[in-house]
């Protein structure tokens, strides 16, 4: 036989599966398709942390209380009144008082719900209402909050969805088939979890999609209607200059951040700090490294939030001030700093951003990009000098408590600098939140980066969708589908 | 003879079973505190950690493991509370199908373009044989698969990008993992059958005037073929670690991507059994290999 019909044996091989199998059609069903980094842990609110889970979650369930615009805690199931700071009123609206089975949503759930979560042993959530001595129904409309101790924030703690007291008591699995009385409804949850909303029974696909690339490539070849968050600002732009595609931005509110460990010998010292700080260009990274909408951040709530500080000034890029600042403080030079970051792509790119624009402050960072698991532990273990994360989705200004308060330190928190400031201590006990983000933004155990801009991209034939400020998936409550035009 | 390999696999299982153990729980992260997150208490931390067994020294949680394992009980997800048996049950037919479709297009490719090569030594057909497996060899699969994913899905429109979706979805996972196979096979193809073409008996048959494609198929490849089987056997365990990777950009839900997933979520259990899964599946290929290969080759017996 010759080489030809060997070599020609072998490209029948590569190109034959291909072909039998024959040409596949990319999504023209009437199905929201959307491709999502993380597909969600569990359905079942009372263990969801992860961001894909609580986003998901917000749209089966139904909580008690949502947030507006500003966050301020609105009604959503219930509105509520406060005799005194330890007794809660709160009574069921008309809206969402179906559950997905058919049954009526009443203060027995409410109640159920929250016991529950009283009960679990191994709800992250259990921690947060232990502050709840008591939960009752009054009658079918009414449930009473007692609590331990008082608590100006209680009612925005009450965000976690209602589940119905009959499945409670059987132990169903929410985890994997959700019953709640939210805007859509699970219909399957297999490889892909297929939701339909009950308003018009419209099906949305959510199907976890790792690989940026892939996620790109399957909304070009129209396998996928819509894409949130989670791409590299290059890729972004190259969706936008695509013809079938879409994209809208909005200013993000996901506060990043490069933390402090203030036990740390150099890192101690204010002036360090404050240099470290100064050796950042926000405004650059900004305009070239992020998506459009991000913005340069002061604190961790935006400046639209109630409790947001606008008066806080930007920390300028001043290379020369922050080598005089480090001379200052008596540290040779270059001053040799361990950054710790995850392997995320653009977490590293970023990081290597930092690198060049310290060097002329007289900094010299060196970078260890780390598996999220052994990053993560090593940041609440204290084992870092400087690490940079995101908080994602915070809503309150308790996460000053969280994030800076001297008990806070982990396993007790998320003071993971291990801040130690008896005047932020007592701000944040009186919550004076004003005060409390000055004093932060004075001490910087966190160097204030940027809030990330938000996107989606879609199909042109997608409309009614917006993506959030925190990134939540909101917007698939109103998105529709206009089949005619994609099929022309 | 079988039954003293048999048994000889048990060491490695027990050593595989050992080293997955104390691996998965000496890297850093702690599943209690991946579940509860930051703002549980010591208390609510103590409970959990004594619910999973977490608490008890290293060696009592090992026999606890492996108790339960001689039992059949691979334990349940920390995260998910499922039943890891079923995970398996569910992952394994879809790793086996991607590694078994991944092989024969591997042979496909590597059999032909090998022998090619090796009978046109050193010429055209040879030269581009062995580029090709060289630049297939080169190719990281987390390149190679979104490679594809534009030739085969947006440009041609032939296949989907990724997903399990319909039975075409499988066809890019398995080009992509096949590319390595191809590569070693082709090269693998080449250099045995360029040794056994200089074999007395191959130089009698064309001597008795058989047809040179009787002596290639039929006298030269018999022999060539015995380190062939060899190589296809050891790496078919490359085809399963590979499948870790091949998976996750294809969004193929198989064991691989479970191990991935397992891994970043610190599920120990889970991360064990599908460790366990793979090196089983790998120590009883072998084995197959081995009595394959005794079959080819009567001069190789397991007591000679």
């Amino acid at each position: 036989m010759s080489a030809g019909r060997w070599l020609r044996l072998a490209l029948a091989a590569l190109i034959l599966p291909v072909v039998l199998i024959g040409c596949s059609r990319p999504n023209s069903s009437t199905e929201i398709r959307f491709a999502i980094a993380q597909a969600p842990l569990t359905l079942d609110p009372r263990y969801a942390t992860d961001a894909a889970s609580e986003r998901v979650n917000r749209l089966i369930y139904r909580p008690l209380v949502d947030f507006d615009v500003h966050f301020r805690p609105v009604p959503a199931l219930a509105n509520w009144q406060c005799r005194d700071a330890l007794h809660c009123r709160f009574k069921l609206g008309t809206e969402g008082r179906e559950f997905h089975n058919g049954t009526r949503l009443t203060s027995l759930d409410v109640v159920a719900t929250y016991r529950s979560l009283l009960a679990l042993k191994n709800s992250p959530h259990t921690a947060e209402f232990a502050n709840i001595a008591e939960v009752a129904a009054a009658d079918e409309n009414t449930i009473d909050f007692t609590l331990k101790a008082p608590d100006a924030q209680f009612p925005a703690r009450l965000v976690v969805g209602i589940l119905p007291a009959a499945l409670i008591a059987q132990n169903h699995d929410f985890a994997r088939h959700p019953v709640g009385s939210g805007p859509l409804r699970c219909v399957e949850w297999n490889r892909a979890l297929r939701l339909e909303r009950i308003s018009d029974r419209q099906r949305i696909v959510l199907e976890e999609v790792r690989d940026p690339t892939v996620r790109v490539l399957k909304m070009l070849r129209h396998e996928t209607d819509l894409v949130q968050g989670d791409l590299p600002p290059e890729l972004v732009a190259y969706l936008r200059s695509q013809p079938s595609v879409q994209v809208k931005e909005v200013p993000g509110a996901n506060y990043s951040y490069l933390g402090f460990n203030l036990q740390d010998s150099l890192l101690r010292d204010p002036r360090v700090r404050r240099a470290v700080t100064l050796a950042i260009d926000r405004d650059t990274i900004v305009r070239q490294a992020l998506v459009g909408g991000s913005r340069p951040a002061t604190a961790i709530l935006p400046p639209e939030h109630w409790a947001g500080n606008a008066q806080l000034p930007p920390y300028p890029y001043d290379p020369e001030q922050a080598r005089s600042l480090l001379q200052q403080a008596g540290v040779p030079l270059p001053l040799k700093l361990i950054y710790k970051t995850s392997t995320d792509a653009q977490r590293v790119r970023l990081a290597t951003i930092l690198q060049a624009q310290m060097r002329p402050a007289g900094i010299d960072l060196e970078i260890r990009s780390l598996d999220w698991g052994t990053f993560f532990d090593d940041v609440k273990h204290g084992k870092f000098q400087l690490y940079g994360l995101t908080w994602v989705g915070i809503k309150t200004p308790e996460i000053y408590r969280l994030a800076f308060h001297s008990q806070s330190v982990p396993p007790a928190g998320a003071n993971r600098g291990r801040m130690q400031d008896a005047e932020l201590d007592g701000l944040i006990a009186r919550q004076n939140w004003q005060a409390a983000t000055e004093r932060i933004h004075a001490l910087l155990p966190y160097a204030p980066l940027w809030y990330e801009g938000q996107f989606a991209a879609m199909n042109r034939n997608v409309t009614d969708y917006a993506p959030a400020s925190d990134g939540n998936w909101d917007g698939l409550v109103r998105i529709s589908k206009n089949i005619a035009e994609f099929e022309n | 003879m079988l039954f003293k390999r048999l048994v000889g696999i048990l060491p490695v299982v027990f050593g595989v079973l050992v080293l997955t153990f104390l691996l998965v729980h000496l890297v850093p992260g702690d599943p209690v505190e991946v579940m509860l997150g930051e703002s549980a208490t010591s208390a609510d931390r103590s409970v959990l950690r004594a619910e999973l067994g977490l608490d008890k020294p290293l060696p009592l949680q090992f026999a606890d493991y492996l108790t339960k394992l001689i039992h059949g009980d691979f334990g349940v997800s920390i995260h998910s509370h499922a039943p890891i048996a079923g995970l398996l049950a569910e992952r394994i037919p879809a790793t086996a199908r991607l590694a078994l479709l991944s092989l024969v297009i591997a042979l496909a490719i590597g059999l032909p373009l090998g022998i090619a090569a090796a009978l046109h030594y050193r010429r055209w057909p040879d030269r581009a044989a062995t580029l090709s497996a060289l630049t297939l060899s080169a190719m990281p699969h987390f390149w190679l698969g979104p490679l594809l994913m534009l030739v085969f899905a947006l440009w041609l429109g032939w296949l989907p990008v990724s997903g399990m979706e319909n039975d075409a979805s499988i066809v890019l996972p398995a080009l992509t993992l096949a590319s390595g196979l191809a590569a070693i096979l082709t090269r693998m193809t080449r250099a045995s059958l360029l040794e056994v073409l200089d074999e007395d008996f191959v130089r009698t048959a064309r001597a008795k005037g058989l047809p040179e494609r009787t002596v290639i198929l039929r006298h030269a490849m018999k022999a060539a073929l015995l380190p062939v089987v060899t190589v296809v056997g050891l790496q078919l365990g490359s085809l399963l670690a590979g499948a870790v990777i091949t998976e996750t950009v294809f969004g193929w839900e198989g064991v691989g991507r479970l191990l991935v997933e397992s891994i970043e979520k610190r599920d120990y259990p889970v991360t064990q059994a599908c460790v366990l899964a793979i090196a089983l599946t790998y120590v009883l290929v072998n084995l197959l290999t081995d009595l394959l290969y005794s079959r080819l080759d009567p001069r190789v017996r397991f007591n000679a």
